[in-house]
């Protein structure tokens, strides 16, 4: 039974810091823009296929699997060109919208990510790419549960990227500055801070985390497909919600918070009814989590108490 | 004069028009959606088999042509293509659908009109109208979930079995007759498990599972699903026998999973090996030259069905029309490449092959029936 | 000598005009090859949905992206109320009730805690919940037979007469459809309606001033899940298969899409993006790979020209109807 509870505990942090990481993509454009960026579940899977090309090419320059130096500079990399794939974005589809309502900024992303989607899809491949495993393969027992040396990267990794940018946001100038608009643009923009900074940063930094969790995440399953953004990319935003949307620890949290409770719901529920309700309850779950804590309380973990009024800053339409 | 050079002149274009013309058979399937691999393959399959029947002179001099049709799994466009190829004269038999769940509401529209159908969907409940213009040259679900619990029963003497399916219609429908003939043979299912068609991480199915202890492992669904299943359950240390269904009969299942996970997998199929029937081994070199990559799992299927229909068109004699070629259609019997073809009643094949290989290295060896 | 307003000639020629035009329709379009008919049904039914999600979102200001959870209600009650499934088979006419009664209450249980929701969180709460009835219906599989569907449902009988073909559908769908705008286009200019437009206004101003915003919310709600669910039973009825494929959040963007390309509120606008989304990837056919594709760029493109819909606000009912001649 513990090595049972142990390995779906492992498991569950894994994901977990996947969905962490990507949730941060989320918290900070909204936190800033008010926006739901459905495009960013996009970003996740183009930095896969990003890692995917650049681990290839490594591999046929140097006729091996790749050193520690080379996949360091090929998350770097990938970073960077979504990061910039971001910004170009925002700038194109989402910054004419600045003013406008509450639902056109929202279309528009939707229709960046089905246009992404489809660009893979057509001109990229149809069929899923098998992600070459860039880790060691080594395993460890930990009471009675297996756990792999790539478990334990993903998960420290994804701690060490969250605290980096927690620091940049509170010790920085910029950082200071992306968390001013967020608080308020206006009055930011009052204090003489161009706002389009802060702004193009956000949509360079979330979405670059996105794209290493991207290559995380293809690493760990072996496989990236260009359809592989949505599902991920929907509990993410579910975990974000949950710690807090806004919130940059809130992210964190709710991350690794979902994690343990769509795996342990997934794990135990048909254990506790004897099959009634199986697994594939997952997904229900997880939606149903979203549901409760929005109606309940939808600040979430860390979030600013929401009241009614603090809804509304924006016509809808 | 002038008049009777008109009159000529017309007879002769209005009757060279018919020599011209094309026949035409239809084909809808997913084309843009997760499945688009599938569909896409699927089609070229039939496209091959075209190309040999126009290059050997096609039907009385006319050319086939494949008009290819888009149905993003999605029965809304199932019924519209379906009413768009049968207003549609020039068509004149389709190979659709792909997905049990189109084909269902797409068959009522092609039996209106008298369309003759063939098609590549497994599920029982798509013959179950009893339309005489459909036909079905594969195996269904029945045989496909059937064979490999008779096999674990009788030749690997397994008592307990945990069942995975990934809740959509064909994972869902095989499990499901697994599952009763695996019960009706005297086996315990220790756990029937559903995931969804698009997860990646089984790790909570599968933890579950290694508590169960069973002797063998049935995952019914698609690839990518299967192949990241099986590489997970290996990696939990688990080693009961794997069964999977046909959508794992490709090299993909091997590359995903890993060779040394994958070792031992069982997957049904209904075509004998390869390098058994020389007509699958040039099938798959004609298949990599004409469009440049491994054919896909249902190519070899695709090429059939066309091949079927092609056939019948032969024999339908100088007038190809649609109730002429359900009539051929109907009177199958024809050597094809995955075996004989000869259909039932409700337009079930006779003869229903279903064969069982092993995983063995970078390969696929046949397991069962030995002697095919 | 100059016209009046209001006259009776003014009105009587409007009548006449819209009888025409219904008559013509009526007579004409069951000719046209079954292909055109078929996807002149489609667009029919999804000019009921947009009606319905039209009252929520255009009128009252309330995002609603997960509408598809009505559509899903209705359909799936007349597959279990008359097939195989069960072996019950209810008449047509009362499972359209039936089918929309429980979609209304759906979305007045829909409504009910959301109330206190605005913007952003209405729309993700919404559409969790569309997800949330999609997965039900694809794990309920005692109830719904999960992914393989409710095929052979029964062929809806109506009067005495079979509805069989798509030419059949469109003598129903022609008026229902009709009947159903012109309702909405009172409800929109009754005292509910106005009461809708305030709250899309300012909320609180609303309630400032004595109006009932709950009651009027969930109303809302209910009144075009209720729409909503007809559309899903007479799809049930034309397709006689139903899963969950076809109620996927997809689906739920399509009939947005409809409303935005006809301009939030405009039933007019509305029946025209219906004709838009619905016909123009038919046309594309050849294309089809690419419709996806197509789609992303038009919602990016549409949103960044209008964002407050393609069809201008002028060309509204009030405009069709003066247009018509009634005063």
């Amino acid at each position: 039974m513990t090595g049972f509870l142990v390995q779906q505990l492992v498991n569950a942090l894994t994901i977990g810091a996947i969905y962490a990481l990507i949730a941060l993509g989320y918290t900070m454009v909204y936190g800033v823009l008010r926006l739901i960026n459905f495009a960013h579940s996009e970003m996740f899977m183009v930095g896969g296929h990003v890692g995917f090309f650049l681990l290839a090419a490594a591999a046929s320059l140097t006729g091996g699997p790749a050193s520690v130096l080379v996949v360091f500079a090929i998350f770097v990399a990938t970073f960077i060109a979504v990061g910039l794939l971001g910004v170009g974005i925002e700038a194109t589809a989402y910054r004419p919208l600045r003013g406008a309502s509450r639902l056109a900024p929202m279309l528009s992303a939707l229709g960046v990510a089905i246009i992404l989607q489809n660009v893979v899809m057509l001109f990229v491949s149809r069929r899923p790419l098998p992600f070459p495993a860039f880790m060691l393969s080594m395993s460890f027992d930990v009471f009675g549960a297996v756990v792999t040396l790539n478990q334990i990267f993903i998960v420290l990794f994804a701690i060490a990227l969250m605290v980096g940018l927690g620091w940049f946001v509170n010790a920085t100038t910029l950082g200071i500055k992306i968390r001013a608009v967020s608080e308020n643009m206006r009055t930011a923009q009052l204090l003489g801070i161009n706002v389009n900074t802060p702004i193009s940063l956000i949509f360079f930094i979330g979405p670059g985390l996105g794209a290493l969790a991207g290559i995380l995440y293809a690493g760990y399953y072996g496989i990236v497909v260009f359809s592989m953004g949505f599902i991920v990319g929907l509990k993410a935003f579910i975990a974000a919600i949950l710690g807090g949307i806004g919130s940059i620890p809130g992210a964190m949290l709710g991350g690794f918070a979902l994690g343990i409770l769509e795996t342990f719901g997934g794990g135990l529920l048909p254990r506790l009814t004897h099959g009634a309700i199986g697994s594939e309850y997952r997904d229900i779950f997880a939606f149903s989590v979203l549901v409760l804590v929005l109606i309940f309380r939808p600040a979430g973990f860390f979030g600013e108490s929401v009241t009614e009024e603090g809804m509304v800053y924006k016509r809808d339409f | 004069m002038r008049i009777a050079l008109t009159i000529a002149a017309l007879a002769g274009i209005t009757a060279a028009a018919p020599a011209l013309a094309d026949i035409k058979i239809g084909t809808a399937g997913p084309l843009s959606n997760a499945e688009a691999l599938f569909g896409n393959t699927w089609q070229n399959g039939m496209q091959l088999a075209i190309n040999e029947a126009n290059a050997a002179g096609g039907i009385n001099g006319q050319k086939l042509v494949l008009v290819r049709q888009d149905d993003q799994g999605d029965p809304k466009q199932g019924t519209l293509l379906a009413q768009k190829f049968c207003d549609d004269d020039s068509i004149v038999a389709v190979i659709a659908d792909f997905n049990s769940g189109v084909t269902i509401p797409s068959s009522d529209v092609y039996n209106r009109c008298g369309m003759p159908q063939v098609t590549n969907s497994s599920n029982p409940k798509v013959t179950a109208a009893g339309y005489q213009n459909l036909f079905r040259p594969i195996a269904n679900d029945f045989m496909q979930g059937g064979a490999p619990a008779e096999y674990a029963l009788e030749t690997l003497h397994a008592k307990t079995a945990a069942i995975v399916h990934d809740k959509q219609a064909f994972g869902e429908g095989v499990a499901t007759v697994f599952r009763s003939d695996f019960e009706k043979g005297g086996g315990k299912v220790t756990s029937y498990s559903g995931v969804a068609a698009t997860d990646v991480d089984f790790s909570a199915v599968i933890t579950q599972i290694k508590t169960e202890n069973p002797d063998v492992v049935y995952y019914g669904g698609t690839m990518p699903g299967v192949g990241l299943f099986l590489k997970q359950l290996r990696e939990l240390g688990i080693k009961s026998r794997f069964f999977a269904a046909d959508p794992a009969f490709l090299p993909d299942l091997i590359t995903t999973a890993g060779p040394a996970n994958a070792a031992g997998a069982m997957v049904s199929f209904q075509a004998p090996p390869y390098d058994s029937n020389p007509k699958l081994v040039k099938f798959r070199q004609d298949y990599k030259k004409a469009f440049n990559e491994e054919p896909g799992p249902y190519s070899a299927y695709g090429y059939n069905e066309a091949a079927i229909i092609i056939e019948a068109m032969k024999k339908a004699g100088a007038k190809v029309t649609r109730e002429n070629i359900v009539k051929g259609l109907r009177d199958t019997k024809f050597d094809g490449m995955m075996g004989p073809v000869e259909f039932d009643a409700k337009g079930e094949l006779k003869q229903p092959s279903l064969y069982l290989y092993k995983v063995d290295g970078n390969g696929f060896v046949l397991e069962w029936p030995k002697s095919s | 000598m100059r016209r009046q307003a209001g006259t009776r000639t003014g009105r009587l020629r409007a009548v006449a005009i819209v009888a025409l035009v219904v008559a013509g329709l009526t007579y004409l379009v069951p000719g046209l090859p079954t292909y055109y008919v078929r996807v002149i049904d489609m667009v029919l039914i999804y000019v009921l949905l947009a009606a319905g999600l039209n009252m929520v979102v255009g009128y009252a200001g309330l995002l609603d992206l997960g509408f598809v959870a009505f559509y899903a209600i209705g359909a799936y009650s007349y597959a279990i109320l008359a097939s195989g499934q069960f072996d019950i088979h209810l008449p047509f006419a009362l499972v359209l009730f039936i089918g929309g009664g429980l979609a209304g209450i759906a979305g007045v249980l829909l409504g009910i805690p959301v109330l206190r929701l605005r913007g952003d969180y209405l729309a993700i709460v919404t559409l969790g919940f569309g997800e949330i009835v999609r997965l039900l219906m694809n794990n309920l599989t005692w109830m719904t037979n999960g992914p393989q569907g409710v095929s052979r449902i029964d062929e809806p009988f109506l009067f005495g007469a079979g509805l069989n073909t798509p030419q059949d559908f469109f003598r129903l769908l022609l008026p229902l459809v009709l009947v159903a705008l012109t309702l909405a286009w009172r409800l929109e200019r009754s005292i509910l309606g106005l009461g809708w437009a305030a709250i899309r206004e300012d909320q609180d101003a609303a309630r400032g001033i004595g109006i009932n915003t709950t009651i009027a919310k969930l109303l809302a709600f209910g009144l075009s899940a209720t729409l909503g669910g007809f559309a899903g039973v007479i799809f049930a009825g034309l397709q006689r298969f139903v899963d969950p494929v076809s109620f996927s959040f997809w689906e739920s963007l399509t009939i947005v899409l409809i409303i935005v390309i006809g301009g939030l509120g405009n039933l007019v606008g509305i029946v025209v993006g219906a004709a838009v989304l619905i016909v123009v990837p038919e046309l594309l056919r050849e294309y089809s790979e690419y419709r996806m594709l197509l789609y992303g760029c038009a919602l990016v493109v549409i949103i960044l020209l209008r964002p407050r819909g393609l069809i201008d606000r002028r060309y509204n009912p009030a405009w069709l109807i003066r247009k018509l001649g009634w005063r």
